[in-house]
């Protein structure tokens, strides 16, 4: 369990993070959203000991993180970075002799990387000369090298191919499946949605949202939509006062958001009353939309 | 800190310097002078004895010409003397055939000649004529002599005489040139690592494991070690060049003065190398890493003319005044030292005020490094560097 606990961070006068506070379970893939300056990559930094915060700490299986702990995580940063003139395999052994691994177990983990991502016939060579996308699968070998205990990942699917995408979608829902936290940032909302099973959405530094998609969407976050041959008002509606109309669809369609006990099946019962139902369907907002709805506050 | 994370840095530094090609060339470059010093002296015939050729126009300049082939010997010098003709006489010293002519009261030659032979000639010129006036007065060929050839002065000098001093007055020079060129060069490669590190942004995974301190002492360790090692290996062959040619003796007295020298890259490079790692972690690209490294490059640009400076006179004020300055130290104690005029409390002392200022420099390097190697975007001012937070 990774637990972060009021995390407050200034540069200068700008407050980057302002008290954020989240936790993440064991083996979960946790979604780490928010517009550009939010402060993802501040929090990241500060679980990784890259930075200091100003107050609040990060705690790992109950007990504060110190340089021994975090030699254990694996970190992808935002700001991609590698040797460009080290050989691919010896930088992968390096970092995994950094982080702890003994000689041999270092030199099996890098073979084991190189050989998963496919980069067996570039492994004798320097970085530099490698394609971006080659670059980027050394990338996450160095991140996943030395077998971490937690996986945090800066934006690991930008600049990303669609295949590159499914790559790294099996290997990280892999990763978490073993029991490791896997949390990363990302502004791909819906790949977002696909494979987490909990999300943080932040905003100027505070956290505005967080838990699974599910408790996200909440009680207000039902709607409806339904559709009434020759009804063109919402006049029917009002038989249903905890019901109210949020848009109507070109169709002439009604997007209805319930509110205060009421149900799917009142307002089904109300609009049969009024003619007849050519559509009636559940609308489950998504996390766009309520990533929308959560920043635009 | 932790040893094992330093140890790591400091022997990727190692390995991965060891394959570059300028490291090789650097090290060949170091020997092909040290090698050229040593034999280069001999072969050229620097360090023989004048020779002259003095043409005699008559018997009377013969017998001068003659006494001065004689006395040539106490001045270091040698005459070959030719009976020559007075009409050819000018062809022959145009031509360089001869140095000088005698005539019963000229010394001609084709330019400005030569003072010590016009020393060695001016004094066998005054013996053969008081000669001859002595003969006239009277005196017998014994008293003659012994009036014309007193016992010389023997010479007595409040210092000890070191005849080694001049030979090894020449390595000294190349031992300042080489320090120079060593720290100078060791000191840009931790500034150019460190700016790599950044540029490249590894640096973010690497403080993610290991922190700033641990980095840069790995750094600074391994590439000392590289310097070092290459300095052994140039200091190896220069002696051993020197012992197969016999340019210089090679005892135990040079080999522990070659052994301090090594000693002061050490304590130089522990000195100069936090400050350049300094100056390298203050900006974002290696193309502006040579505005920031400057005053290190210059501090160590006035040492070199210190050096020069208290090499010619290695026992002066300026020598004295320099070994106790941190950054000049490291380049004027060696040379003093392998001509033994360094006093043994000068080179502690030295050595001391350099270690105790590296020591000082250590932690000040560490905050301003970690207050600045973070940061990619731009150049950072020093004062930012030093008042950052980051992590511990």
């Amino acid at each position: 369990m990774l637990e972060l606990t009021d995390l407050a961070r200034r540069y200068g006068d700008v407050v980057a993070l302002d008290g954020i506070s989240f936790s993440i379970a064991p083996g979960q893939l946790y979604g780490f959203v928010g517009p550009n300056g939010a402060g993802k990559t501040t929090t990241m930094r500060i679980v990784l000991g890259v930075l200091a915060p100003d107050r609040g700490e990060v705690r790992w299986r109950g007990k504060r993180v110190d340089a021994a702990t975090r030699s254990r995580f694996g970190y992808m940063p935002e700001e991609r970075g590698l040797y460009p003139k080290m050989r691919v395999r010896a930088q992968l052994v390096y970092l995994a002799r950094l982080h702890g691994a003994q000689p041999a177990e270092a030199a099996a983990a890098a073979g084991r990387w190189i050989e998963r991502l496919g980069l067996t016939e570039r492994a004798g060579d320097r970085v530099e000369t490698l394609s971006l996308g080659n670059q980027q699968r050394v990338q996450l070998a160095a991140a996943l090298v030395h077998d971490p205990e937690l996986l945090v990942l800066d934006e690991p699917f930008s600049g990303l191919d669609p295949v590159g995408v499914d790559v790294l979608s099996g290997v990280l829902s892999e990763y978490a499946a073993t029991g490791v936290p896997v949390v990363f940032s990302s502004h791909q909302l819906e790949l977002v949605e696909r494979l987490c099973e909990a999300v943080a959405i932040v905003k100027d530094g505070r956290l505005v949202a967080s838990g699974t998609v599910d408790e996200l969407r909440g009680s207000d976050g039902r709607t409806v939509r339904v559709a009434v041959a020759g009804e063109d008002g919402d006049g029917w509606l009002a038989a249903v006062p905890a019901a109210e109309t949020v848009s109507r669809g070109r169709d002439g369609s009604l997007l209805v958001a319930l509110t205060d006990g009421a149900t799917p099946e009142e307002v089904l019962d109300a609009a049969r009353r009024a003619g007849t139902v050519t559509h009636f369907s559940l609308e489950r907002p998504t996390l766009t939309d309520l990533f929308r709805k959560a920043v635009a506050t | 800190m932790r040893g094992s994370a330093v140890r790591l840095v400091a022997r990727r530094e190692l390995t991965e310097r060891v394959r570059e090609r300028s490291l090789l060339v650097g090290t060949c470059v170091s020997i092909a002078i040290i090698a050229l010093v040593v034999v280069l002296p001999p072969l050229l015939g620097l360090d023989e004895q004048d020779r002259y050729t003095v043409g005699a126009v008559g018997e009377q300049a013969a017998k001068v010409a003659e006494a001065a082939r004689a006395g040539a010997g106490a001045f270091d010098a040698e005459i070959t003397v030719r009976r020559v003709e007075p009409d050819g006489a000018d062809t022959e010293l145009r031509d360089g055939e001869l140095d000088a002519v005698l005539t019963d009261d000229v010394l001609r030659s084709r330019e400005k000649p030569d003072d010590k032979l016009v020393g060695v000639l001016q004094a066998a010129d005054r013996e053969v004529r008081s000669g001859a006036a002595l003969r006239e007065a009277g005196l017998s060929e014994g008293e003659v002599r012994a009036a014309l050839s007193p016992e010389p002065l023997r010479v007595s000098t409040i210092e000890p005489v070191d005849d080694r001093r001049d030979s090894l007055g020449g390595l000294a020079f190349f031992t300042i040139l080489i320090l120079y060129g060593q720290l100078l060069t060791y000191g840009f490669w931790v500034a150019s690592g460190v700016v790599e590190e950044k540029a490249s942004r590894v640096v973010e995974i690497l403080l993610s494991t290991i922190r700033p301190r641990e980095l840069l002492a790995g750094k600074v360790i391994g590439l000392g070690l590289l310097g070092l090692a290459q300095l052994l290996l140039v200091a190896a062959v220069g002696l051993l060049v020197a012992t197969a040619t016999g340019a210089v003796d090679v005892d135990s007295d040079l080999l522990i003065a070659v052994g301090l020298s090594l000693l002061w890259f050490v304590l130089g490079y522990a000195f100069f190398a936090c400050a350049f790692a300094c100056a390298g972690a203050l900006v974002p690209r290696l193309e502006e890493l040579q505005a920031s490294a400057t005053p290190l490059t210059l501090t160590i640009m006035i040492s070199l003319f210190i050096a020069f400076a208290v090499n010619s006179d290695p026992e002066g004020t300026l020598a004295h005044v320099s070994a106790f300055i941190p950054f000049t130290a490291p380049m004027t104690l060696p040379p003093r030292i392998l001509v033994g005029a360094a006093p043994w409390y000068e080179v502690v002392g030295g050595a001391v005020v350099t270690l105790a200022a590296a020591a000082a420099l250590i932690p000040l390097a560490a905050r301003i490094y970690s207050g600045a190697v973070l940061r990619t975007g731009s150049a950072v001012k020093l004062r930012d560097a030093w008042r950052a937070r980051s992590a511990a």
